[in-house]
């Protein structure tokens, strides 16, 4: 059977092989040129970062001659990076734990139809994103319960993400019923099940929910801004932006800045590679 | 009505714990999220501004005979809601097409296949803020690595600071250029779904790439299409981080997301004493874009799920 | 031995709550982002605090255009004591129908700023400041601390001489000046683009030439005895047109308003549009640079062009709501003596508003021929019609190539296009 299926190949084999190797070098050459376009920014980053500032104003885009260090540590200073840093770590970790504890209790029955109305739930989980803005009502809401301006009011804003709930749904019917009767008939309550049993084995999905959930805390800007005037409170993504808007044109006190949290956020990115990228595509599977 | 016919565990008396844990998330969810977008259709009735002390009237539809009706106001918010759809047609369009180009070469798995795709998809983690800062400085105008260029080509431009009609097309770029990565992956999914005997079979047929693609590859991808174009439009209907970042409120840009933050928050004008917060009208603007995306979001979604049975039944 | 003792933690137990209450206030300010004003704070709270040790002053900087938004949020959630806020202005005049009410009004009558009437301060001040930009309804509500004018242009004093150019009085010396610059290499003008509003005010002394009484000509497009596409207007805009496309330097776009004077004092540029609160950011930049300021000469009628308008800028208001009543109005209080303020003034180069103060800086000295005409400018005054368009503004950033208008008299019609739509909205 082999033979009969490579012989038509064979025949064609020639201009076959050169037709392939022709569009591969085609390939090739775009992904070099899309590449182009994604380091093209990143990599002026880099350079900015190392040149001085008078190097800069004359010539923007030279490549850095001399390895200008002390940006960095005038960056760590005045962009009073070691507040802001922290502040969003404290914001990530503390949403993004507190939302992985409780979106399981909440996918868990939904998923197995443990509640009643479980069809109803996972509706209005699903209508989320086609909802209107909640920034009004929610900005009032925050000011009369006393949570404006704190890093508790901050952290309550992010507990949410219904995309993760739908992706750990979605999940868990692939999960077999049977261990659900076992545990029953073991004698197992409820809660040690869930947090025994069903956490482990939801973990792919849980990290790719968990990392997903993660970056979004990481990089938000818009609630920041509207929720944590003080400068004490701010993270990180509001700390670049409020030194840019003091020191416009310090181009590579701030490019040092921006290189000094993209570096560790890479380093994260490749050791999670895997986790993200597959939440995203467990998300993309619809019921 | 029975609590789910398989549960069994505990006693009688714990029936009530899944709902109990249920409860917490639950409970965040609807007073910090759904609760207060529901919310919004309500104050939009109100001329509430947002400040403590100030009283909140209920003036009815006036909002929106104001946002929708009033003198040139009619052309301004029209003006914002075209160039809202604009923005999300064109940001669908360009991101679904150049993130099947990049899913494509690399399902080819050529060499370095894995540096590309984790370089492809790192903006997507870096966030609106730094991706909005970096750009600014590659647009530089004065002497930037993109006004030089320019500049091998004798061209200039002011990009960023140039007219409004200018950085609105720079703004579509950066977005598709932040956001291509998602686009890309969930495409990569769906590409390795594709059986490869049968995209070999068609080539046996005498099929080239193209035909293979066409006929074979693009139907089977349809579920991986579906999720990116539906995501995409909704996201981009809804997109204002990157407006905020690179140039805040700014009249002849501005689209309904930025514009909504910009009633609400008094930065509506650059003049102090005019920039108010006008929290319910902002509400009716808000709910403008909400029923757009509705109606939009619906509507697509029926349209793609019918041409998925179409197509694989 | 024992009554001793408990007399003794008796008066300590009576004694905590006061100790309490001398426990550190802290006193929290809000300003803008103006480099000489943030450098003067932070210089001066210090010496205040060593004068109150017990309070503590905590210092919020904002960028100008997300002040009122702070401002306002901020009031809303209670967590501000002290704010900068630019002097009262826009109130609603009789022949203005349905038209919004100020901010600061709105504030006013929410119940969120404090009434200083009666302060000792306040007669540090000269009255017509008090009256025109620190009251409503007969009592005080923020104090204003200087003016600032914005229809001028700085000069470099040095390129001047060497290109044997005079200070220009009237719009073809200003355009020919322009050209012997351009002509030698050197850019004419410069502007902070980037952030739009420069690129207003650099225009605003344009229509201050061509509409000198500056209230009547906002009375005037109310009642339609003037138009933004009369002949008049008309010629203001090719004046503005010109002024953006051919005397600011192209590539002023990618500079921020706060680049600006550094570019001026650098000597790349040799002019610099802006209003004189960058006296002090040129200083900074170049001391002993050897500048001056002259009247945009926005007419050909040489008397069209003598007069120089601005705006009340930084006052102090005090949240009505705030704990800390006594140590803002001691802050206050402590701002507005004489020797602390003209400490102040000298540093911002700011047109004082208490009479004992003089500027005498080489700004207050290139403005002082002026100061006995100086005049609110248009936008202080300018309330637009609600459902008025944006267009309906006399703004040069409106013309390319920081917007899309090449014509100046389309931008004309248009701009009196939406003025009447907002006039015919509110009959």
């Amino acid at each position: 059977m082999s033979s009969i299926l490579d012989a038509p190949a064979q025949t064609a084999s020639g201009s076959e092989s050169r037709r392939r190797l022709g569009s591969k070098i085609v390939a090739m050459l775009a992904l070099i040129f899309i590449a182009l376009l994604y380091l093209g920014p990143l990599l002026t980053v880099v350079n900015v970062s190392l040149k001085s500032k008078q190097n800069f104003n004359l010539n923007p885009t030279a490549l850095a001659t001399e390895l200008h260090i002390g940006n960095f540590a005038e960056a760590w200073q005045r962009a009073s990076f070691p507040v802001y840093i922290t502040n969003s770590i404290l914001y990530t970790g503390a949403a993004t734990l507190i939302y992985a504890a409780t979106a399981v209790f909440v996918a868990f029955p939904i998923s197995r139809k443990y509640v009643r109305g479980s069809g109803f739930l996972l509706t209005l989980y699903v209508i989320a994103m086609f909802l209107p803005s909640a920034m009004i009502p929610q900005f009032q809401m925050m000011l009369h319960l006393g949570l404006y301006n704190t890093r508790i009011g901050y952290i309550l804003l992010f507990l949410v993400n219904p995309m993760g709930i739908i992706i750990l749904v979605n999940y868990i019917t692939s999960l077999p019923r049977e261990l659900d009767e076992a545990a029953t008939m073991d004698g197992c309550g409820y809660p040690r099940f869930v947090a025994q049993v069903v956490f482990p084995l939801v973990k792919p999905a849980l990290a790719s929910v968990i990392v997903l959930h993660a970056i979004g805390v990481w990089n938000d800007y818009a609630t920041a801004l509207i929720y944590l005037p003080k400068k004490a409170f701010m993270p990180i993504t509001r700390g670049l932006m409020v030194f840019y808007g003091q020191y416009g044109n310090d181009w590579t006190t701030l490019s040092a800045a921006i290189l000094m949290l993209m570096i560790p956020m890479v380093v994260l990115f490749l050791a999670l590679q895997r986790w993200i990228i597959d939440g995203i595509l467990a998300g993309s599977v619809r019921g | 009505m029975r609590q789910g016919y398989l549960y069994r565990f505990g006693s009688r008396g714990s029936k009530f714990i899944p709902y109990l844990l249920l409860a917490p998330g639950l409970i965040f969810y609807l007073v910090f999220s759904l609760g207060p977008s529901v919310a919004t259709a309500g104050y939009s009735f109100t001329d509430a501004s947002g400040l403590v002390g100030s009283k909140a009237n209920w003036i009815g539809l006036d909002n929106y005979k104001e946002f929708l009706f009033m003198g040139a106001n009619v052309r301004d918010n029209l003006e914002i809601t075209l160039r809202t759809l604009l923005f999300s047609v064109i940001v669908t369009v360009v991101q679904t097409a150049f993130g099947l180009l990049a899913a494509l070469l690399l399902d080819m798995r050529l060499k370095l296949s894995n540096f590309f795709r984790t370089l492809f998809f790192l903006p997507v983690i870096l966030g609106a803020t730094i991706i909005g800062l970096m750009w600014t400085l590659f647009l530089y105008p004065l002497g930037g690595p993109a006004q030089q260029l320019l500049g091998l080509f004798g061209l200039r431009s002011e990009f960023l600071g140039g007219p409004p009609s200018t950085v609105f097309y720079w703004i579509i770029w950066i977005q598709i250029w932040a956001n291509m990565g998602i686009t890309m992956i969930i495409f990569l999914g769906g590409l390795q779904t594709v059986p490869n005997e049968l995209r070999e079979a068609a080539r046996i047929d005498g099929a080239n790439g193209w035909q293979v693609f066409r006929n074979v590859t693009f139907p089977l991808i349809t579920p991986s299409f579906n999720t990116n174009v539906l995501l995409e439009i909704i996201g981009s209907l809804q997109a204002w981080q990157l407006f905020l970042v690179i140039k805040g409120p700014t009249n002849g840009l501005n689209v309904l997301g930025i514009w909504v933050y910009a009633l609400a928050f008094g930065r509506q004008s650059n003049n102090p004493t005019q920039a108010a917060m006008r929290q319910g009208y902002g509400a009716a603007a808000s709910m403008v874009l909400f029923v757009i995306v509705l109606i939009i979001g619906l509507t697509s979604q029926r349209l793609l799920a019918r041409r998925e049975r179409r197509i694989l039944g | 031995m024992k009554r001793k003792w408990v007399i003794g933690a008796l008066v300590a137990l009576f004694a905590l709550p006061m100790m309490a209450a001398a426990e550190d206030v802290t006193l929290e300010l809000l300003i803008h982002q103006n480099q000489a004003l943030v450098d003067y704070i932070n210089a001066f709270n210090p010496k205040f605090e060593a004068k109150y040790p017990g309070i503590k002053v905590n210092t919020s900087v904002v960028k100008a255009d997300e002040l009122a938004t702070s401002t306002q949020t901020r009031l809303t959630a209670n967590d501000v004591d002290v704010i900068d806020m630019f002097g009262f202005a826009q109130g609603i005049q009789p022949y203005m129908k349905k038209a919004d009410k100020p901010n600061w009004q709105s504030l006013i009558e929410a119940g969120l700023l404090l009434d200083l009437s009666g302060q000792s301060f306040l007669k540090y001040y000269d009255t017509p400041t008090i009256k025109d930009a620190g009251s409503f309804n007969g009592k005080v509500y923020e104090v204003n601390t200087g003016r600032y004018a914005f229809t001028g242009v700085f000069y470099n004093k040095d390129l001047f001489a060497k290109y044997k150019v005079k200070v220009p009085t009237t719009w073809k010396e200003l355009v020919a000046a322009c050209d012997t610059f351009k002509k030698a290499g050197i850019p004419a003008i410069t502007c902070g683009g980037k952030d739009g509003w420069p690129i207003l005010v650099a225009g605003y002394g344009i229509l201050l030439s061509a509409y000198p009484d500056q209230a009547a000509l906002v009375k005037g497009l109310w009642d339609g005895s003037i138009k933004w596409n009369d002949a008049k207007s008309l010629d203001m805009w090719q004046k503005m047109q010109v002024l953006a496309r051919d005397l600011i330097e192209p590539g002023a776009s990618g500079i921020g308003s706060d680049g600006a004077p550094g570019r001026f004092a650098s000597g790349a540029a040799a002019m610099l549009a802006a209003g004189s609160w960058d006296a002090s950011n040129i200083e900074a930049a170049k001391p002993n640079f050897k500048f001056g300021y002259f009247p945009m000469p926005g007419s050909d009628n040489a008397a069209n062009n003598k007069f120089i308008a601005g705006k009340y800028d930084v006052g102090w208001v005090v949240n009505a709501k705030t704990e800390h009543k006594d140590a803002a109005l001691k802050w206050l209080a402590f701002f507005s003596d004489p020797g602390n303020y003209q400490a102040y003034v000298t540093a911002l180069g700011i047109i004082p508003t208490q009479p004992t103060a003089k500027l005498d800086t080489t700004i207050g000295k290139e403005i002082a021929p002026y100061l006995s005409t100086f005049r609110l400018g248009y936008e202080l005054l300018w309330v637009a019609p609600k459902g008025a368009g944006q267009w309906a503004q006399p703004n040069a950033a409106f013309f390319k190539p920081y917007n899309q208008f090449d014509d100046a008299k389309k931008l004309a019609d248009q701009a009196q296009a939406d003025l009447a739509a907002g006039l015919k909205a509110v009959q």
